[in-house]
């Protein structure tokens, strides 16, 4: 059907201008004011055309699957198609006025397209079908407006105001967020339909209040009510088309929008009255009182808005039918004269050059067409009859008069409020026009002012004579649109009401003329006041809400937050350390805590030999851990003698394979040390003062009792473990299947290789990841200044010639190279069936050739011995990884091996399985990294050496 | 077996074999390593694409490595949710290798080795099914992350280096002494085994085995970045050159999933009662993080910090999420996880290119020139006009504002979708848990925060300055960003399918039966 | 008991380890890391129970059996844990050298810390 097109292409066409927009360049001859001018313009014709639809109350609905629980749905009736009409139209007539306003420096391509997206979010919001998709585009819409109020960036207030709307409605949309989720779970669906038609449910429940709060925080954000007007003022420092549109007749209008949207589901508690009349009314009188003072033109419009969104949110708190019709009429009526006026204003800022009203006067001898406009709109303004103005604010006096609040007292009091707000309302009414087109000629403008162009002020001509003609003849122009409007809202609850412009002479007419003329009076009164150009509102503190947001955005996010950081975190490494091993030990401690250890009975006797080689190591351990500070040499010998003492319990408890491996490792790691203490700084005693003695002491003692608990811990639960006697393990498997199926006798190397081999792929990728790491480390590494020079042993030795006490053990160790060699091939070739392997083998290697290093110096070897490790490694690599992916030829998984017996000459006949070539692969990359890292380090000392010459 | 079947060990195997084609290559030819990688890569990424289909047509998928019986071999087992990580992380590391392809590849040598090393370990991880070999895995993602960590070197890189390294060789000895006792405890390591035998235990015995999921806990949250355990993140990541940064965005995420895994695997199995074991203190511990990233957002004046605390703000909500252990929940939280990897990704690269201005590093082409036909002068502020920001500047803005929006969970990307689909899981239950509502202040205070931290930067980065120092950004970098971003878009319109893709492995893991089956079955 | 020596013995090891660990000097650190390293291999292979003169070798020909060796797993777990211990190590010794190199010191933090 043609309908559901409607809604989809109101949402699409706004979007897709903006995308085509933003990717006009910024030299295109105007190109972009076409394009948004027209898509604004179809927007509206394509509203217009569901009039016949939404004329006899049907709602036009499409929907797709989007979330769980949230259809992308839009749903098009009576009150969004109003909204339509208003953000359309508006929406066109602002792009017409900003073609003529916006200067031609302007990016306006980036303008135009962020406006199109503006309106596109609007739409979105108006027609969403969920409430979720509220949510999505109400924060679309603080988005663009941010972007909007930004857009001249070079300007700070821009900037301010620009965040400071920003965070204002974004923090209210994610606000209202929380209510809609709270409403989702009251109704159990995101849907407004079924939403809709939940009223008493939601209004019944128990999270009504929880609901309903978070509600408004979002709506009065964004429409700007007490106390969260602030931004509103602030946000006009966006160019004025922006202003017209989204601060007067369009974003702002979203919170109303809301409360009304919701006003069948929400309206008609206590709760409902008091948390929505008061801030409006509230919001309608300050606003209204605070406009007066204001010198600049769009200040005093912007806090007219202000109040009247008040005006609007108080119609709506009434509880009345009757009062939500004034609301939406309301809306209508000051969505047209405001954004004439705005643009008025625009004009006079465009034309003259400023805005001051100080500054302004006589203007209408200049521009008498704009000042007529901008006094009929204003006149609407205040509430003057035979404007549209007039009938809303008479509907409103009407309501005020016959209000039933929970208090008594503040409904007699509510007409004599309402006048004053009015009497307020025609007061800067009358100064808006008076201060600036009557009095004197201005002196000293920037510009001479000028009529504005024919085109500039046909915008504005159009919204004044809508203010006139729905003034004039209500019933035959607003009214078909007001009532489609007012049944879709209010549906069943839907009041007879009238839009005549005579109802007789009754009190509400009394309070209208009253109200005219005290503020005439009151205009006149203060005359003197506005003459002294004071700057400030009298009878009220005086709060610049910018510089408090600012001062208050910058305690919280910049002291505090710092101040908490450095309270909560830490850069050191200690601290870091000590948390991590003490919630490690809370944590294992937990459970035991809980459900209690139990030691088995599975011991073996006692062997004193091994409590004696252990109550050495324990004593190198600790020595170590006593020398390591000052003496290095020495904690690393000790700690080698408690490596050492480990291997022998390997091998006391039948692990030759890990004596081997935990040995060699041990030589290389102590190599490797030995490098690198040459490049540690000398070590130095820190001079304390007792303070800081007392304080290392108290450290210290927290130290070691962490350090004791840790050891005594893992003491504890190593001793539960050896004592424990497990179910049946799977390694009963490993030891019945290595012969027959993994081919080999050491069932440790035959899991290494082929029954885990895996793990092992695994591990010599990590030897090989961290030699590159180590490899591309040292290339930038530069030793530290100090350290470069020759050691205090070495300028001992300088009496002696340092060279001729190697000459025996370099002859020795050279010598030792092929013996080496052969043994690391033997370890290789036997390793599947007796200790050994490629690893061990692989090691031994590179011992041998840093042997060498040790002997012969770098250059001498490196002459001889051409070693590329690098090529080694990737090689390794890449043998052992196609060793697993040959299996693939034969259809099996990764790493599957497969058993050869060969008969080789020297060492008889030899099982040969797949994964004995996975082992040389082992082997390669071994040798190829570790002698990579040593000889990386070695090198060190040849570019020490460089550099000093 | 069927070739197909291989398909479970390829986002293993690929990279592997990319590294060292890589190694081998020498350094002098660049050239020839960039085009094995990006081939490498992107083979991965249709292998990890097939693999997510055949695993969600044909249900989880074992691969027993050299053909060994279950729980005696080693094992990959590529269910949903593993198959839907391996193909995040190598999308991933296409985009940051495509991006150092501009310039960060030059900076140190054998770039491109540790990248697929590190992607090797991360899908490795994800799909292993053996808890040593998990270790192992994890040894190797770390090993190649520690040459990121420092690739470029630089004092600030080494020293934060030095507490990475630290930090986490503590985890890995924790993690080693977890899993023997595990060993002793239970006499097996296959995880699928371990579960069923951890099922059927008595009391007694369960001392032990809890005692070695706490210690194993700890190494993970260690790694997943759990307050108080997380310093070394911000640091490290925050002077990691950027495509690194943009990988480790992955590596808290690892962490989170073998915590899901493992524990709802190990402790649901029973399925007594829902694993009560640390689920409170994983909430609480979550909880804390949250405030702790997200006041870290604030206190950054640092872009680079600012993101790296983001991404502690989001594992802090997985794991406080995950601790409900709500299958609904679970679920968005996966969708969440997603999202902020791609989202905070994005980010890491961006920043670079953004920072790149102030730093002339005016080497390279620049965007403008190749792509836009626009001046990239800019024209003085005078009354009223306003400055035309470059092309450059408007596109990274635009991809800016994207990431920024994907943080703080704002429309129209992911990030909203993910934190609606959270808040909305929590609030399904009725009467709604004390837990909801806190999560829901916390998220939504989050947002915020994120939202005014990367404001206060972005304003000041493309705003403040009338005179903007345009960066020099290559066309390949852009694209790796907006690859990430249409990431972010596509997950966000394809919402539907995703979250149901990500439901079903939420329901697996929840009911862990189903993996213990499949794994223990005799081919 | 040979379980109560060996546990003993864990539990210095990794004392000392975990003191040295929290030291301020990066040389302390790494003495303190190997010897941590070398109480959790310790531990691995406790893990597995002790057992005397039980290599897991088996004999070419005879039917193995599986009660009369000592448990081969931990002892193959150990191995990969020394492999990758001492990568690890040498890398964190190189970082160590470079962080002195170009932050002038060994403290852990880079900078001398003012306590």
């Amino acid at each position: 059907m043609a309908d559901a097109s409607l809604p989809i292409l109101l949402l699409a066409l706004p979007f897709a201008g903006s995308i085509i927009a933003m990717l006009l360049p910024a030299n295109a001859q105007r190109a972009e004011v076409w394009l948004a001018a027209a898509i604004a313009l179809i927007a509206l014709i394509v509203t217009a055309s569901g009039y016949a639809a939404v004329a006899h109350g049907d709602v036009i609905r499409v929907a797709a699957a989007w979330l769980p629980g949230v259809d992308f749905s839009l749903r098009l009736d009576g009150y969004a198609w109003m909204f339509s009409l208003i953000v359309t139209g508006i929406g066109f007539l602002v792009i017409i006025y900003a073609r003529y306003y916006m200067s031609a420096q302007d990016p306006l391509p980036r303008f135009f397209s962020f406006l199109l997206a503006f309106m596109g979010s609007m739409l979105g919001v108006i027609l969403s079908g969920n409430l979720i998709l509220i949510v999505f585009f109400w924060e679309l819409t603080s988005l663009f407006s941010f972007l909007l109020i930004g857009y001249w960036h070079h300007n700070p207030a821009a900037r301010d105001g620009a965040r400071m709307a920003l965070v204002v409605t974004a923090a209210g949309g994610l606000c209202l967020l929380g209510s809609m989720l709270v409403v989702g779970h009251i109704v159990g669906s995101y849907d407004l339909d079924r939403v809709l038609a939940a009223g008493d449910g939601i209004r019944n429940s128990d999270l009504y209040l929880i609901a309903l709060v978070l509600l408004l925080l979002g709506a009065f954000t964004k429409s700007a009510q007490f106390p969260f007007h602030f931004w509103l003022p602030n946000a006009m420092s966006a160019p004025t088309p922006v202003s017209a549109y989204l601060h007067s007749a369009a974003m702002v209008m979203l919170g109303v929008f809301l409360l009304a949207r919701l006003w069948p589901v929400f309206s008609g508690t206590d709760e409902w009255m008091w948390l929505v009349a008061t801030p409006g009314l509230v919001t309608f009188v300050f606003g209204a009182y605070v406009a007066i003072f204001q010198n600049d033109l769009k200040g005093l419009l912007a806090y007219s808005t202000i109040s009247h969104l008040g005006l609007i949110t108080l119609l709506l708190g009434l509880n009345s039918p009757l009062a939500a019709v004034a609301a939406i009429f309301h809306m209508m009526n000051h969505a047209t004269f405001k954004a004439s006026l705005f643009m008025a204003a625009g004009v006079i800022d465009h034309e003259a050059g400023s805005r001051d009203i100080r500054r302004l006067s006589g203007l209408i001898r200049f521009m008498p067409i704009t000042a007529t406009l901008a006094m009929v709109a204003a006149a609407a303004m205040a509430g003057v009859p035979l404007l549209n103005g007039f009938l809303s604010k008479e509907m409103f006096f009407a309501e005020s008069l016959q209000v039933e609040g929970p208090l008594p007292w503040l409904d007699r009091a509510l007409p004599y409020l309402a006048t004053i707000a009015g009497t307020f309302s025609v007061a800067y009414s009358i100064r808006f026009i008076h201060g600036v087109f009557f009095g004197p000629d201005p002196v000293d403008l920037p510009r001479t002012p000028h009529e504005a162009p024919r085109w500039m002020r046909l915008p504005i001509e159009v919204l004044v004579l809508a203010c006139i003609v729905v003034g004039v003849a209500p019933a035959a122009t607003v009214g078909p649109i007001l009532d489609v409007a007012v049944r879709a809202v209010l549906g069943s609850q839907a009041p007879p009401y009238s839009l005549a412009v005579w109802h007789g002479a009754s009190v509400p007419l009394l309070m209208s003329f009253v109200a005219l003329g005290a503020g005439a009076v009151l205009y006149y009164l203060l005359r003197d006041y506005f003459a002294g150009g004071a700057d400030r509102v009298p009878l009220l503190p005086e709060i610049d809400s910018r510089r408090i947001f600012d001062r208050l955005l910058v305690a919280v996010s910049w002291r505090w937050a710092r101040a908490l950081e450095r309270r909560v975190a830490t850069r050191r490494l200690q601290p870091q350390l000590r948390v991590l091993v003490v919630l490690a030990l809370v944590a294992a401690a937990w459970p035991v805590y809980e459900r209690g250890l139990v030691f088995g009975t599975r011991a073996s006797h006692v062997d004193p030999a091994l409590a004696i080689v252990w109550t050495i190591g324990g004593a190198c351990a600790i020595a170590a851990a006593w020398q390591a500070r000052l003496h290095r040499l020495v904690a690393l010998i000790l700690a080698s003698g408690a490596g050492l003492v480990t291997c022998i319990t390997f091998v006391w408890f039948s692990a030759p394979d890990l004596a081997l491996t935990q040995l060699l490792v041990e030589i290389v790691t102590a190599v490797l040390l030995l490098l690198g203490l040459r490049w540690l700084p000398q070590p130095v005693v820190l001079q304390r003062t007792s303070a800081q003695r007392r304080a290392a002491f108290a450290r210290r003692g927290r130290d070691l009792l962490i350090a004791l608990a840790a050891g005594g811990g893992l003491a504890t639960i190593a001793y539960a473990a050896m004592t424990h006697t497990g179910s049946a393990t799977i390694s009963r498997f490993f030891v019945t299947r290595a012969l027959p199926e993994g081919g080999g006798t050491n069932v440790v190397n035959v899991i290494l290789v082929d029954f885990r081999g895996f793990d092992t792929l695994g591990e010599i990728t990590v030897l090989a990841a961290v030699a590159v790491a180590v490899y591309s480390l040292l290339r930038r590494f530069r030793p530290a200044r100090e350290s470069t020079g020759p050691l205090p042993q070495q300028r001992r030795q300088s009496a002696r010639t340092a060279a001729n006490d190697l000459v025996v053990p370099g002859v020795i160790m050279r010598a030792m190279f092929a013996p080496i060699v052969v043994l690391a091939l033997y370890l290789l070739l036997r390793g599947h069936d007796l200790p050994g392997g490629g690893f061990v083998a692989g090691i031994t290697l590179a011992i041998a050739i840093i042997v060498q290093y040790m002997a012969a110096g770098t250059r001498w070897v490196e002459d001889r011995l051409r070693i590329r490790p690098v090529r080694m490694m990737g090689i390794g690599l890449a043998l052992a990884g196609a060793t697993g992916a040959g299996a693939w030829l034969f259809a099996h998984p990764f790493l599957t091996s497969h058993v050869a017996h060969v008969a080789l000459p020297v060492f008889g006949e030899v099982h040969l399985p797949s994964a004995f070539l996975f082992d040389i692969g082992v082997f390669l990359l071994v040798v190829g990294a570790t002698t990579l890292i040593l000889i990386a380090l070695a090198h060190q000392s040849l570019r020490a050496h460089r550099e000093e010459r | 077996m069927n070739p197909q079947a291989h398909f479970v060990i390829l986002p293993i195997v690929l990279p592997f074999a990319a590294g060292v084609m890589t190694l081998l290559v020498d350094e002098r030819h660049l050239a020839a390593k960039a085009a094995i990688s990006v081939v490498m890569t992107l083979t991965l990424v249709a292998a990890a694409v097939m693999l997510l289909r055949f695993v969600d047509v044909d249900g989880t998928q074992v691969y027993r490595v050299g053909d060994w019986p279950a729980p005696f071999g080693i094992v990959l087992v590529a269910d949903r949710l593993s198959a839907a990580l391996v193909l995040l992380a190598s999308g991933l590391c296409l985009a940051c290798l495509v991006f150092a392809l501009a310039r960060w590849h030059r900076e140190g040598p054998r770039f491109h080795t540790l990248v697929h090393f590190l992607l090797m370990g991360v899908n490795g991880a994800f799909l292993t099914g053996d808890l040593f070999n998990l270790f192992v895995f994890f040894e190797v993602l770390l090993a190649a992350s520690y040459g990121l960590a420092l690739h470029g070197s630089g004092p600030a890189r080494v020293r934060a280096g030095l507490h990475y390294i630290v930090v986490n060789l503590v985890a890995s000895l924790l993690f080693l002494i977890g899993a023997s006792l595990m060993y002793s405890a239970t006499g097996t390591l296959n995880l699928a085994d371990l579960a069923s035998r951890v099922a059927n235990m008595g009391d007694g015995e369960r001392a032990l085995v809890e005692s070695a999921a706490a210690i194993l806990g700890i190494a993970f949250l260690t790694k997943a970045g759990l307050w108080p355990l997380c310093f070394w993140l911000a640091p490290t990541y925050a002077s990691a050159s950027a495509p690194a940064a943009a990988l480790f965005a992955i590596l808290t995420k690892v962490g989170v999933y073998v915590v899901l895994r493992i524990w709802l695997l190990l402790f649901a199995a029973g399925s007594v009662a829902p694993a009560a074991f640390g689920s409170a203190w994983l909430a609480v511990g979550g909880m804390a993080t949250i405030l702790f990233g997200t006041i870290g957002v604030i206190a950054s004046q640092n872009l680079s910090r600012l993101a790296s605390y983001s991404v502690l703000v989001s594992s802090g909500t997985l794991l406080a999420v995950i601790a409900l252990q709500h299958p609904m929940v679970t679920s968005a939280a996966l969708y969440y996880l997603v999202a902020s990897t791609l989202g905070s990704a994005a980010l890491f690269l961006l920043i670079e290119l953004v920072e790149r201005g102030r730093t002339a590093g005016a080497d390279v082409l620049a965007v403008t020139a190749e792509a836009f036909a626009a001046d990239t002068l800019s024209i003085e502020a005078d009354d009223g006009a306003g400055v035309p920001i470059p092309a450059t500047m408007a596109l990274l803005g635009l991809c800016f504002v994207a990431c920024a929006l994907m943080l703080a969970g704002l429309p129209p990307l992911a990030g909203f979708v993910a934190k609606f689909a959270l808040l909305d899981a929590l609030f399904r239950t009725s009467p709604i848990p004390p837990f909801a509502w806190t999560m829901l202040v916390l998220l939504l205070v989050s947002g915020l925060a994120v939202l005014i931290g990367m404001g206060r930067a972005g304003m000041r980065r493309f705003w403040a300055s009338p005179e903007v120092a345009v960066p020099r950004v290559r066309v390949i970098e852009m694209l790796a960003v907006a690859f990430l971003l249409a990431a972010c878009a596509a997950i966000t319109v394809e919402a539907a399918p995703v979250l149901r893709y990500l439901g079903e492995a939420a329901q697996a893991l929840h009911a862990p039966r189903g993996y213990i089956d499949d794994v223990l079955a005799r081919p | 008991m040979n379980e109560v020596v060996v546990a003993a013995a864990i539990g210095v090891l990794a004392s000392s380890g975990v003191w040295l660990m929290l030291r301020p000097r990066t040389f302390q650190v790494a003495i303190g890391l190997s010897l941590l390293s070398y109480g959790v291999n310790l531990f691995i292979f406790a893990a597995g129970g002790l057992r005397v003169g039980a290599a897991p070798i088996v004999a070419a020909g005879a039917p193995a059996d599986p009660a009369a060796l000592a448990d081969p797993l931990p002892q193959a777990l150990v191995l990969t844990a020394i492999v990758i211990g001492f990568a690890t190590t040498a890398l964190f010794l190189i970082v160590l050298l470079a962080a002195r190199g170009l932050t002038g010191t060994d403290h852990v933090d880079g900078q001398e810390s003012d306590a």
